[in-house]
């Protein structure tokens, strides 16, 4: 699908407030974030229609997240959830979804790790909310979270740290052990 | 006498999986010194089922299921959460008669998961087992209901993408406007059986005290941040079906302490009640299913994030689709995953039966949280 | 007297142990079959049915599994006392049965210091207690005992300053004379105060909602018992249950007039029995009414509500009563003194709910619906 076309649908479903919001928050942030170590912050094409997407480059998350919590025009003090998405050749995308209780913007924060390097700043200084959801990204995913206070298994065993489950090369029932099945049959 | 001082010893009390009172498979392991909490050490995953995967190779009516499964005291809002955001990838219109009956059962739903809270709360204070029976009257009523409708106590999978599965029974005014009442009285039930009494009061208030800022900090939502003062409520910040035509209150505690978080839930009954009403009187005649809902349906590449005020707060899920019939990512936010995590701010420095009531307090339903 | 042979005095010790111990094994379950049924009815239940007609087998069905049961010792509890712990509850609340007055000149044995034999073989459970908790080598049962512990030796004090003040009134410490002293007012009406706090009391030896802290299922899920099972376990249940009995029958013989009719009418002993039966019926009622109601207070609540306001007030009510009968005041001033305490009590229960209004969501929010 080109670009043209992906913009197109992108107009049919969006209705003007919506679209009016997302231009105000663009807007806040352009002029709000321009840090120059920041090196792309992108506006998403494939946009997602609730929320306005950024992706940015991982060694600038931290960087960016305590610009937007901090200013007061944006002040995103909620994380709403923080996960994964594995996209397989491309790399495992880290999600964010950020809400402010007082401007009342959405806010959904993506950046790409590349397969032979799934590592990322923790944002636990950040949003201390964002502990677990880490450690449940991590543990399904692999992603290592640089700095986390708790670097534990959450949801999965404590001995289960070489299974992602969550990866698309991971199928299901892999690693599944029936009962009994190293017991010899008894005759 | 000698000068010595007593040696004292900090000693690790693990509580759960299996307790009383964790409300299922939580377990946490307390450091106490005598009845003081000094450290306490949350696990959770007892009953992690992988609900995320298992969606991600089902089809999308198939994933309805998944989700009454994770969050079983307020199926119809999980399920909510997820025909919601198929239906806005698909960006079909759901019909009006069905938005409404949505809502009342949402509310209901609500209604019934804050009642099954009231009575639980009243057992995790040490009373023996009245608030809980009294309340489970109430919340089977509500159950009943959802049978006639949906065939089914609790894993309903009533809801659509595009509307519902089927129209409601003929009666169902009359049957909601049944159960309206009866909860009524089952709410002034509770008011009498522990909101003014002393011992419950002095054993809630003042206790698990967890500030609004600390509360957003760790993500929390629902009643548990309301209670904490923040007037934060999905159904109004970014409404959703027809709230926005609806008169309802958004309930706010002051010392987000745990008799806040009862309190504020039991008025949140109040206006379920009320909601319902005017819902109602908006119920409309028509279909229930939209045209353009197909029963194998392929969502267009995209992704969304969509939030529902579910009982215990925000229920989310982020669904990335690629253009297949099933879901290529579904994670599901659950309120009681976030709100659990506070429990560490709240419980540091209270008494061991303290942390019982917090932890009841919160309100966690372990489906959600493991998922 | 119960004097069943005077042959041998063997052989009526042995027929006076074996009344108390059939009589009261059978009462407890009977107990513990009606709290199940008078439970289940204020909780809008059936409570038990299905074991003979309404249910009336049920205590006999549980004891018969219960004895059938494996009796299980951790391998790390601390053999001896675990072992024995159940003994140390079981026995003393048989022993309190001994003097207990049924009717005039009927019971085991009649002391002349019965109430404070009484008294003193009430705490030897508390050793049973912490022996339990720490033999089973288990965290539960160890903070659970010693909260019995703690609440046990705390709230005799009260125990003890109400029960003196009866004692100053009726002059006299055997509880037949404090009966018979009762005939025309009881001291209910009177000591209205000491009767609150003697319930209190009484409650939170028994260890029974709102103070049954040491079990609490939802914190200790059974404090010290946690560990036990079979006949151990039935033998801390039994003794619970026999406690509850004697108390309540002691609550009756201290405040309601016992044997007695008010109005100083004579009766048989088979009207004084059954006026026995129904005093304590009611007071046992009573307390099971509280324990569906209520919820459990914590420890230190418990404790500050027993040392900063009991126990001064049963001292005033003391001193008063000790004022007003060395000056041989009208009587009648012992009521009013202890009613008057009784409503220092209600206000410093307000003042203390107040504490934790202030500063709190509108209380006219409750009704708006």
């Amino acid at each position: 699908m080109s670009e043209n076309n992906e913009n197109q649908q992108l107009d049919s479903f969006l209705d003007n407030k919506t679209k009016d919001l997302f231009d105000k928050l663009w807007n806040i942030i352009e002029k709000n974030i321009n840090d120059v170590s920041i090196t792309r912050i992108d506006l998403e094409e494939k946009m997602s229609k609730v929320d306005l997407i950024v992706s940015i480059d991982k060694k600038d998350i931290l960087n960016l997240f305590s610009q937007l919590r901090e200013n007061e025009n944006l002040s995103f003090d909620y994380l709403r959830c923080l996960t994964a998405v594995d996209l397989q050749d491309q790399g495992i995308e880290v999600v964010y979804q950020l809400y402010s209780m007082s401007t009342k913007f959405n806010l959904t924060v993506k950046s790409m790790l590349s397969n032979d390097d799934l590592n990322i700043e923790s944002v636990t200084s950040i949003w201390r909310g964002a502990n677990w959801y880490e450690r449940e990204t991590s543990e399904m995913f692999g992603i290592i979270f640089n700095n986390h206070p708790d670097p534990r298994n959450l949801l999965l065993p404590e001995d289960m740290l070489d299974v992602f489950p969550l990866r698309k090369s991971h199928p299901l029932a892999e690693i599944e052990v029936l009962q009994g099945e190293d017991i010899e049959p008894s005759h | 006498m000698s000068n010595k001082q007593i040696e004292t010893q900090e000693i690790l009390v693990n509580m759960g999986p299996q307790h009383p009172s964790t409300h299922g498979v939580f377990r946490m392991v307390l450091s106490v010194d005598g009845e003081m909490i000094t450290d306490v050490q949350p696990y959770i995953g007892y009953l992690h089922r992988g609900a995320e995967k298992l969606c991600e190779t089902m089809d999308y009516r198939q994933g309805i299921g998944f989700m009454d499964r994770t969050e079983y005291l307020a199926n119809f809002n999980a399920e909510l959460s997820y025909v919601m955001a198929v239906e806005r990838l698909l960006d079909i219109e759901v019909p009006e008669r069905a938005n409404w009956i949505r809502m009342i059962l949402v509310e209901l739903n609500r209604l019934s998961s804050h009642f099954m809270f009231v009575g639980a709360f009243g057992v995790d204070c040490g009373v023996f087992g009245t608030p809980f029976l009294y309340s489970f009257r109430e919340r089977e009523r509500l159950i009943d209901f959802f049978e006639e409708i949906s065939g089914d106590r609790m894993m309903y999978a009533y809801f659509r993408p595009g509307g519902l599965a089927w129209d409601v029974p003929a009666n169902f005014v009359s049957r909601v406007e049944e159960v309206l009442s009866s909860s009524e009285q089952g709410i002034k039930d509770m008011d009498g059986l522990l909101t003014n009494n002393e011992i419950f009061l002095s054993r809630t208030k003042q206790v698990g005290i967890i500030d609004g800022k600390a509360a957003i900090d760790w993500g929390m939502s629902g009643p548990s941040l309301r209670a904490s003062g923040i007037e934060y409520d999905i159904r109004r910040a970014e409404p959703y079906l027809y709230y926005n035509d609806i008169d309802f209150d958004v309930i706010t505690g002051i010392n987000g302490d745990v008799f806040d978080r009862y309190f504020v839930r039991l008025q949140e009954m109040r206006q379920s009640i009320n909601i319902v009403r005017q819902c109602l009187a908006n119920l409309t005649s028509g279909a229930i299913l939209a045209d353009a809902a197909a029963r194998n349906l392929r969502t267009p590449p995209g992704e969304v994030y969509i939030r529902t005020e579910a009982p215990r707060g925000e229920y989310g899920i982020y669904l990335v689709s690629n253009g297949d019939n099933r879901p290529y990512r579904l994670k599901i936010r659950s309120a009681g995953f976030s709100n659990l995590q506070a429990l560490r701010d709240m419980v540091i420095g209270s008494y061991i039966p303290d942390a019982v009531v917090i932890l009841g307090s919160i309100d966690i339903v372990l489906g959600e949280v493991d998922r | 007297m119960i004097s069943f042979l005077v042959v041998n005095p063997f052989i009526d010790s042995l027929l006076k142990i074996l009344s108390i111990v059939g009589l009261m094994t059978v009462s407890a379950m009977g107990l513990i079959y009606l709290e199940r049924k008078i439970a289940a009815r204020f909780h809008m239940r059936l409570g038990p049915t299905r074991t003979g007609p309404a249910g009336l087998l049920q205590s006999v069905a549980d004891a018969l599994k219960l004895v059938g049961k494996e009796d299980i010792r951790p391998a790390s509890a601390d053999a001896w006392s675990f072992e024995l712990a159940p003994y140390f509850v079981f026995i003393p609340a048989f022993m309190m049965f001994v003097t207990i007055p049924f009717t005039l000149m009927l019971n085991v044995e009649m002391l002349t210091l019965g109430l404070l034999y009484i008294i003193a073989i009430s705490s030897v459970s508390i050793v049973g207690w912490v022996m339990a908790g720490w033999g089973s080598d288990n965290r539960y049962a160890l903070i659970g005992a010693l909260r019995a512990a703690a609440q046990g030796i705390s709230y005799e004090l009260p125990l003890v300053l109400s029960v003196l003040c009866i004692a100053m009134i009726a002059q006299s410490l055997n509880l037949n004379e404090i009966i018979a002293q009762q005939t025309i007012v009881p001291n209910i009406l009177l000591q209205p105060f000491a009767f609150f706090l003697f319930f209190t009391s009484a409650l939170a030896e028994m260890n029974r909602a709102p103070f049954d802290i040491p079990v609490g299922e939802s914190e200790v899920v059974g404090g010290p018992f946690v560990e036990y099972s079979g006949i151990r376990w039935s033998m801390f249940f039994l003794a619970e249950y026999t406690a509850l009995l004697i108390m309540s029958i002691l609550i009756v013989a201290l405040f309601l007039g016992g044997w007695s009719w008010p109005f100083g009418e004579k009766l048989g002993t088979s009207w004084q029995i059954l006026l026995t039966i129904m005093k304590t019926s009611l007071v046992i009622f009573l307390i099971f009414w509280v324990r569906v109601s209520v919820p459990r207070m914590r420890i230190d609540q418990l404790m500050n509500f027993c040392w900063k306001v009991l126990i001064p007030l049963a001292l005033i009510q003391i001193f008063l009563n000790g004022l007003i009968l060395v000056f041989h005041l009208p009587t009648f001033l012992l009521a009013v003194s202890s009613i008057m305490l009784m409503g220092v009590l209600v206000l410093i229960i307000n003042k203390s709910m107040q504490n934790l209004n202030k500063n709190h969501i509108v209380k006219n929010n409750l009704e708006s619906a």
